[in-house]
């Protein structure tokens, strides 16, 4: 069976996913999710008021990576849902740091 | 299948309370967890631990555990012909399957003989890695994905069943790039939604670029005359051969930029190709050679220790 391009999505900062697809993609609640844009751990594309009041955010589709390993840690460490926004600015810092060593590791 | 003992994964006896099942499981998790430890062996150990927990901490899933009985991990197993019956309401064949899928066929048995048979259940997803060379990364590429899912075939048996096709994965991908596949994961149940397959692309390592996003880098050894002089010198890149102008002076570890020359980006542009200069010295000289590098001696005022002074 081939599978054409269109089945397959990027996980990166070049591609959007919307609130929806995030949601069903994810394993979290849109609730949890609303409570890390409120707080600022995961950061929309397009936060204005009415995307938000719409739920028609949209966020770069390399999200979708940190935020199911969050799903996983939640559930694995029955975590509750004033630590998912630390533990995702903590996991979105290690994926940056992560980056910068594998660049500077390159070019040494 | 073979015999797994649960108690025996988390560290516990088999008389121990929830409570000190939870505990066992969570020290295990901080030190296994895939996400938290750098161990390799740490995701394969997790799963061992996970699964160990899910059963043992619902009541009813440790009561039809306990009923097997108590034997050797990794001894050959079958449960007694009427187990799953009485604990599910659905007959297994127990071929193919492994000592996991035992527990959660139960589960979804359990759901069944609590008439939510119609709840729809999404499929598992599943994450695989696929080694790419550079080339392919380049080009673009085919490749096969192969895993197998565990699923009820037309009877409501349970079996572990091959996933088999072919991805193309598009020029422009990067190292450690992860990509989703809708709908190739495990199967869903009752009408749920089919897992999803999450891609990760991993290089291997090529023998002469190493590569950052979709920046290439190649170190170029260049002799110490061609560096003072400057040279023009052939470079090898992925679309074959391109002749680079070393300005007279170059020093080891200079970054020189060919514009373009990196790997292709998903919008059609490319990234830079960047030489890193290595001044080599011959190993051995000709007699020649040291003549003419000890007239450079005497005569060159040149001190690269200028600043110790």
């Amino acid at each position: 069976m081939q599978i054409d391009q269109t089945e397959l999505i990027w996980l990166d900062e070049h591609h959007e996913v919307s609130l929806d697809e995030l949601i069903e993609l994810s394993g979290l609640s849109q609730q949890e999710l609303n409570h890390l844009v409120e707080i600022g751990a995961l950061a929309p594309n397009n936060p204005t008021e009415e995307d938000l009041a719409a739920s028609e955010l949209r966020f770069n589709s390399h999200c979708i990576v940190s935020i199911r390993t969050l799903a996983r840690l939640k559930s694995d460490f029955e975590l509750e849902q004033n630590a998912l926004g630390l533990t995702l600015v903590f996991l979105e810092r290690i994926r940056n740091l992560e980056l910068q060593l594998r660049g500077l590791e390159s070019t040494k | 299948m073979k015999f797994k003992d649960y108690y025996e994964t988390l560290g516990v006896a088999r008389t121990a309370t929830v409570d000190e099942i939870k505990k066992a499981y969570r020290k295990l998790a901080h030190q296994y967890h895939p996400d938290v430890t750098k161990d390799p062996a740490g995701e394969e150990k997790f799963k061992e631990i996970g699964e160990a927990y899910a059963t043992l901490k619902d009541k009813e899933k440790r009561a039809a555990y306990d009923e097997l009985g108590r034997h050797p991990s990794g001894q050959e197993f079958k449960p007694p012909p009427n187990w799953a019956g009485s604990q599910g309401g659905q007959e297994y064949s127990f071929e193919d399957v492994d000592f996991a899928d035992l527990f959660a066929g139960f589960s979804k048995g359990r759901q069944h003989s609590q008439q939510r048979h119609n709840m729809p259940i999404p499929g598992q997803d599943y994450e695989l890695t696929t080694q790419i060379t550079l080339e392919d990364a380049y080009q673009g590429i085919t490749v096969d994905l192969s895993f197998t899912v565990p699923e009820h075939d037309h009877q409501g048996q349970l079996k572990r069943v091959p996933h088999t096709f072919k991805a193309r994965i598009p020029k422009g991908v990067t190292n450690g790039q992860k990509m989703l596949l809708r709908g190739k994961g495990g199967k869903g149940f009752h009408g749920g939604p089919d897992g999803n397959l999450y891609l990760n692309i991993s290089f291997i390592p090529h023998k002469l670029f190493r590569v950052v996003e979709h920046d290439l880098f190649i170190d170029l050894p260049l002799t110490p005359w061609e560096a003072a002089l400057g040279a023009t010198v052939k470079v090898p890149t992925l679309a074959g051969e391109v002749n680079l102008k070393v300005p007279a002076g170059t020093s080891s570890g200079q970054k020189l930029r060919i514009s373009k020359r990196g790997m292709p980006k998903f919008n059609q542009e490319h990234g830079d190709l960047y030489a890193v200069t290595q001044i080599v010295v011959p190993t051995s000289l000709t007699d020649k050679d040291r003549e003419l590098l000890q007239a450079l001696a005497s005569s060159s005022t040149f001190n690269p220790r200028a600043h110790f002074e």
